[in-house]
């Protein structure tokens, strides 16, 4: 009887497994390797920390979009909101809306906002579950019209000087915006691996049925997962709105593309997170990478529009023809 | 007639889905629309509001199509603009005519193979595809200008785009409800709808390239809509398309198709965009500012969307 | 003569599964031949082949003495066969006429689809089958019985040959058979072949002049009916010998820890009562589709009831459970729910074995709780159950079915129930596995546990269970303890014929 259920000899075993492992590496790694050699081949005087840091600096926004990006993707949802919110935070900073208030303050109201948001986005994806595409574009369009019509068309004003210093400061060279999103991909990294909430997103996006049937609360899950979307685009709104000094209405657009964008080529697609939450910010990075390349290149702006949706295109692919068969 | 009437209100059980309610709502503001504003009335502006409304139209039917079967694009906005890039391109008419479509039907054609073949999520597809348009368009025009083959701009004046609309609006009927492929459309998204994706396979209809073509007419409603977009504002423009993936969608759910595929209509897509029109020009006339327009765009969407409730989760 | 279609030793596996063993059928012109079997003997595999839908691993399919081969279920047709299937595939947002003709459907010169045409070939077919329907009506309007027979319109009028029923009575009442079988016998006298499964004992003798019988995917014999009597044919579907492969029965009963009472599955349903007491497994017996299943899953909120209270633990549970919240309630009760489509409802197939194993424990869990890796559970599960795997890393989807199954109990009972439900113990698990897999149950059962289990393969229920409930038209219509039942008692009274279960 046992010789009917026996598994396949364990060499063939391991190296299935070695061969699973290796599809599973995110193409951001590979992405990222390709641009930095070429890059130290190319302008080897780039590869300098000082260099660098500015690039990555200007990330950092991006880069912490994607922590809220990569959750909602992996309860098979998306979020193309963050635009938006990065924009009314970006306003309610520059804009003097709330007075005298002070730079802790801004930064309650800045993190409410996008909770708030977050949550909507989640009760109508997760509570009602209407399309999670269409409802985080229109919440989009709706921010983006607001914010205009407060501004009049017009930037609104300058950002309390707390921010601009904050995000100045550099600790062993590295600039704190830097740092910054370092430790919040580490501390989201530690929050989905050793929390119950990680068990959940990762049963949620496998097979959401099963998901319901081993008792998992699939719909506060995605609930959860849009709100701290939410909570991280009002973070990334912070650190943007630092990085530009002044209140501005038309900046971000493409943020939450990009990020979607730098989700996949970092491993992570629909229901699947097999590049972690280090996939992606690498594939931040090699977004970063990318451009100072494109530019070292002098390929203008709309060569890198192509080389983005080229990118994305491929991961996607990568990864449609893997489930494919 | 009980029976018929209920399922005019409400939508259900009807394959044209909840058409009949925007219609009302769209004709009470009409009529308001006539009385209480003034430049309303004005024959001028209403063969304004034909020609505000034919582009909307012309990609709203395009996205319908991809709905039907339950997908979506998101590169229409973007081949508008790309459409009018090319000709705005310093060539005559003939060349750049058969190049407008030769383009949009490529591009049609890579959504849809990408979407059936390699698997990809529309959405993804569609948005790289919108990415990638976007770089192309600027390279071949980085800001707006250039000039526009005399036959194009000819064939667009005046009363001419009455034309347009009868000839749009047949093509769409045609299309949709006058033909086997229209059914296929149906009947494929039905069977998405239901969490059934092989059944219309099983019936024997070519479900993979009925959903290629229907990618393939999507994008080339949307070159015909900006080839008409060009003619009217006499110039190229790589932002002309800048919203209109979000409108036509808007457009398409104020008509009664579901989201999820298989269920709209015609009708329902002419009454979305009439209404949508309609409510662009109300508030230009009104004075209301371009961003809250935006905001009510965006509400009017959102509405909808969290109307439409089904079974699936997230995306 | 040559028979119409021949099929000679046809076999199938699935996975390790075998579904048919050399299978046999002749089926010849101007005859209705009913093909019965217990659940899973086979019957709905044959006929798949038959109908394209499922390659054979072996034999051969004779039309007119003919080799043919049905790839698809369109070259099937294009070789005049045509099947009503079981499972309703049609599309409910197309109209009966749509329907019936998507795929092929006339067309007028202007390209157009010729409604006119479908339409009024679509009330013609209707019409013959005695139902007054609009052939407009979208199919999402009607009712399930009216399904059927759009479904039974649509095979039939294919200008087929050869024409299958797979169980076309499973949602029709009397007078609805009745029109069914008008319409067979004059399909029969046109000189066609047809292929009637049913489980219901009557209609078989009504209608069928030829019978097969297949046990186990094997056949066992083929004659004309008139050489048959109802306690001859069940003879010969059942009768399998209950070898070493299931643990001793439980010696006593408990207390009660789940009582049903005055429970109505749908309206029409009688009610029913029914209670499971400490250390017992109940098992729920009865032919596919009678709602035994239906009756599992209101318990957790996956089907909506129509009245009854249950009470588990002397605390009552309301009545119909939340759809959404209900497995966590039942959770947090004690008890634990196992689904029978362990791919698809079940398992976290590209997960390993430990997170799919520990998942049952984090559910219940806050989200903002530290996920203990509970190795040693995991482990001591992996052990107790015998599942062969390099690790518990392991991706669950790179077992075998019997592992698999083992994977997603071991979840269940790992997270400490009290009371499992369980569809399909041993779905396509393979025999040493399910020894293993009784003894599970048993071991779970006598350290102070209760099961309800539902199996379509009555031996199993015989074997496994202490007590049976017969469930027949939504109901339970017979109850026995396990020692006394034999598989022809059980079928007995599954099939209605001494029972009445009006």
């Amino acid at each position: 009887m046992t010789a009917a259920v026996k598994i396949p000899s364990s060499s063939k075993a391991a190296r299935e497994t070695l061969l699973s492992r290796a599809a599973k590496v995110p193409p951001a790694y590979f992405v990222f390797v390709i641009l930095l050699v070429t890059l130290w081949l190319t302008r080897p005087q780039m590869i300098n920390i000082n260099v660098m840091g500015t690039f990555i600096r200007q990330v950092a926004p991006l880069g912490i979009l994607v922590l809220g990006q990569l959750l909602v993707m992996r309860v098979r949802s998306i979020d193309l909101s963050g635009a938006g919110v990065v924009l009314i935070i970006n306003y309610v900073i520059s804009s003097g809306i709330l007075g005298d208030a002070n730079a802790g303050l801004l930064v309650i109201v800045a993190l409410a906002i996008g909770v708030s948001l977050g949550l909507v986005n989640g009760l109508l994806i997760g509570k009602r579950r209407a399309s999670a595409v269409l409802v985080t574009l229109a919440v989009n369009t709706i921010l983006v019209g607001v914010v205009q019509f407060l501004a009049s068309g017009k930037p609104p004003g300058n950002v309390p000087d707390a921010f601009g210093d904050v995000y100045n400061v550099k600790y062993l060279s590295l600039p704190s915006p830097v740092i910054f999103w370092i430790v919040l991909t580490g501390v989201m990294a530690v929050f989905l691996s050793r929390f119950v909430f990680g068990r959940h997103v990762s049963s949620v996006g496998e097979n959401p049925v099963a998901a319901h049937f081993s008792g998992v609360p699939v719909e506060r899950t995605v609930i959860i997962a849009h709100t701290i979307a939410g909570l991280m685009a009002g973070i990334a709104g912070l650190v943007q709105t630092s990085s530009l000094g002044v209140g501005s209405i038309r900046f971000g657009a493409d943020l939450p593309l990009e990020a979607v964008a730098a989700t996949i080529l970092g491993g992570v697609v629909f229901g699947r997170g097999d590049g972690g939450v280090w996939g992606p910010f690498f594939g931040v990075l090699s977004f970063a990478l990318l451009f100072v390349v494109m530019t070292s290149f002098g390929v203008p702006d709309a060569g890198k529009l192509i080389a983005r949706g080229l990118i994305i295109m491929l991961a996607a692919t990568y990864y449609g023809l893997r489930t494919n068969s | 007639m009980i029976v018929t009437f209920r399922r005019l209100l409400t939508g259900q059980d009807s394959r044209q889905g909840l058409w009949f309610l925007p219609l009302t709502i769209g004709c009470l503001g009409f009529l308001w629309l006539l009385i209480g504003v003034d430049g309303f009335r004005n024959p001028q502006n209403l063969l304004n509001l034909i020609t505000q409304a034919i582009p909307l139209l012309l990609v709203g039917l395009g996205q319908m199509l991809v709905i039907l079967v339950g997908g979506l694009d998101l590169s229409v906005g973007s081949v508008v603009s790309l459409t009018t890039a090319i000709l705005a391109l310093d060539a005559p008419g003939y060349v750049l005519l058969p190049t407008v479509f030769l383009v949009a039907g490529l591009i049609g054609l890579i959504n849809g193979l990408a979407i059936t073949r390699l698997n990809v999520h529309p959405i993804i597809a569609t948005l790289s595809m919108q990415i990638i348009l976007r770089g192309i368009t600027l390279i071949l025009l980085p800001t707006a200008g250039g000039v526009i083959p005399e036959i194009v701009k000819q064939s667009v004046s005046g009363r001419l785009s009455v034309l347009w609309l009868a000839a749009a609006v047949f093509v769409g009927w045609k299309l949709i409800h006058g033909s086997r492929f229209g059914l296929h459309l149906f009947a494929i998204g039905g069977g998405v709808a239901a969490d059934r994706q092989d059944t219309a396979s099983k019936y024997g209809v070519a479900d993979r390239r009925n959903v290629v073509l229907a990618y393939v007419l999507c994008s080339t409603f949307a070159a015909v809509a900006g080839v008409f977009l060009a003619g009217r504002i006499v110039s190229g423009d790589p932002n002309v398309g800048l919203l209109l993936e979000i409108d036509s969608i808007t457009a398409v759910a104020i008509g009664g198709t579901q989201l999820t595929g298989g269920v709209g209509s015609l009708h329902g897509t002419i009454i979305g965009v009439v209404m949508m029109t309609l409510l662009a020009n109300g508030m230009n006339l009104g004075n209301v500012s371009a961003f809250v327009q935006t905001i009510i765009k965006g509400s009017i969407l959102l509405v909808i969307v969290a109307l439409q409730s089904r079974k699936k989760i997230g995306l | 003569m040559e028979p119409l279609i021949r099929m000679s030793n046809i076999s199938k596996a699935f996975d390790s599964n075998v579904a048919l063993d050399d299978v046999s059928l002749e089926l010849a012109s101007g005859s209705v031949h009913a093909l019965v079997g217990e659940n899973g003997a086979g019957k709905s595999t044959l006929m798949k082949i038959l109908a394209g839908v499922v390659q054979p691993d072996g034999g051969s399919i004779h039309r007119n003495g003919k080799a043919v081969h049905m790839r698809t279920p369109k070259e099937a047709l294009e070789y005049g066969v045509s099947t009503v299937f079981q499972e309703l595939s049609l599309l409910p947002n197309l109209s009966i006429a749509e329907n019936m003709y998507l795929g092929k459907e006339p067309v007028t010169k202007l390209g157009r689809v010729d409604c006119a045409t479908m339409e009024s070939l679509t009330a013609n077919a209707i019409a013959e089958l005695g139902l007054d329907l609009d052939p407009t009506t979208l199919v999402s309007e009607l009712s399930i019985a009216e399904r059927q027979f759009v479904e039974i319109a649509h095979g039939i009028t294919a200008d087929a040959d050869v024409v299958i029923l797979d169980e076309p009575t499973a949602a029709l009442n009397a007078a609805d058979v009745e029109t069914l079988n008008r319409h067979i016998r004059s399909l029969r006298d046109r000189g066609k072949a047809i292929v009637y499964i049913s489980h219901r004992m009557e209609e078989i003798f009504e209608i069928c002049d030829t019978v097969s019988v297949l046990k186990d995917g094997r056949n066992v014999d083929s004659c004309p009916l008139s050489e048959v009597t109802q306690q001859s044919l069940i003879a010969m579907m059942v009768g399998r010998d209950i070898n070493d492969l299931f643990p001793n029965k439980s010696v006593g009963t408990g207390e009660s820890v789940l009582t049903i009472k005055d429970f109505q599955v749908s309206p029409e349903a009688e009610p029913l009562e029914l209670s499971v007491h400490k250390g017992e497994i109940v098992g729920l017996a009865g032919l596919e589709g009678q709602g035994q299943r239906e009756l599992l899953r209101s318990l957790v909120g996956q089907h909506q009831p129509h009245a009854g209270s249950v009470t588990i633990n002397s605390t009552s549970l309301p009545i119909p459970v939340p759809q959404t919240g209900g497995i966590r309630l039942l959770q947090s009760m004690g008890v634990g729910f196992v689904p029978e489509d362990r791919k698809d409802e079940g398992l976290f197939l590209e997960l390993p074995i430990g997170f799919n194993t520990s998942i049952g424990l984090h559910s219940s869990k806050s989200e903002l709780s530290w996920a203990q890796g509970h190795h040693k559970t995991v482990a001591e599960t992996m052990s107790s159950m015998a599942v062969k795997a390099p690790s518990a890393d392991s991706l669950v989807s790179s077992l075998s079915g019997g592992n698999q199954q083992k994977v997603l109990l071991g979840r269940y009972l790992a997270s400490e129930v009290e009371i499992l439900l369980i569809e399909e113990p041993t779905r396509g698990v393979d025999v040493g596995a399910k020894a293993e897999i009784y003894q599970l149950l048993r071991d779970f059962t006598d350290s102070g546990g209760a099961i309800i289990v539902l199996s379509r393969e009555t031996i199993e229920l015989i074997g496994l269970c202490d007590r049976l409930c017969v469930v027949h038209d939504n109901t339970i219509v017979s109850e026995m303890p396990a020692a006394e039942a034999t598989e022809h008692k059980i079928l007995d009274a599954a099939l209605g014929t001494q029972t009445s279960a009006a």
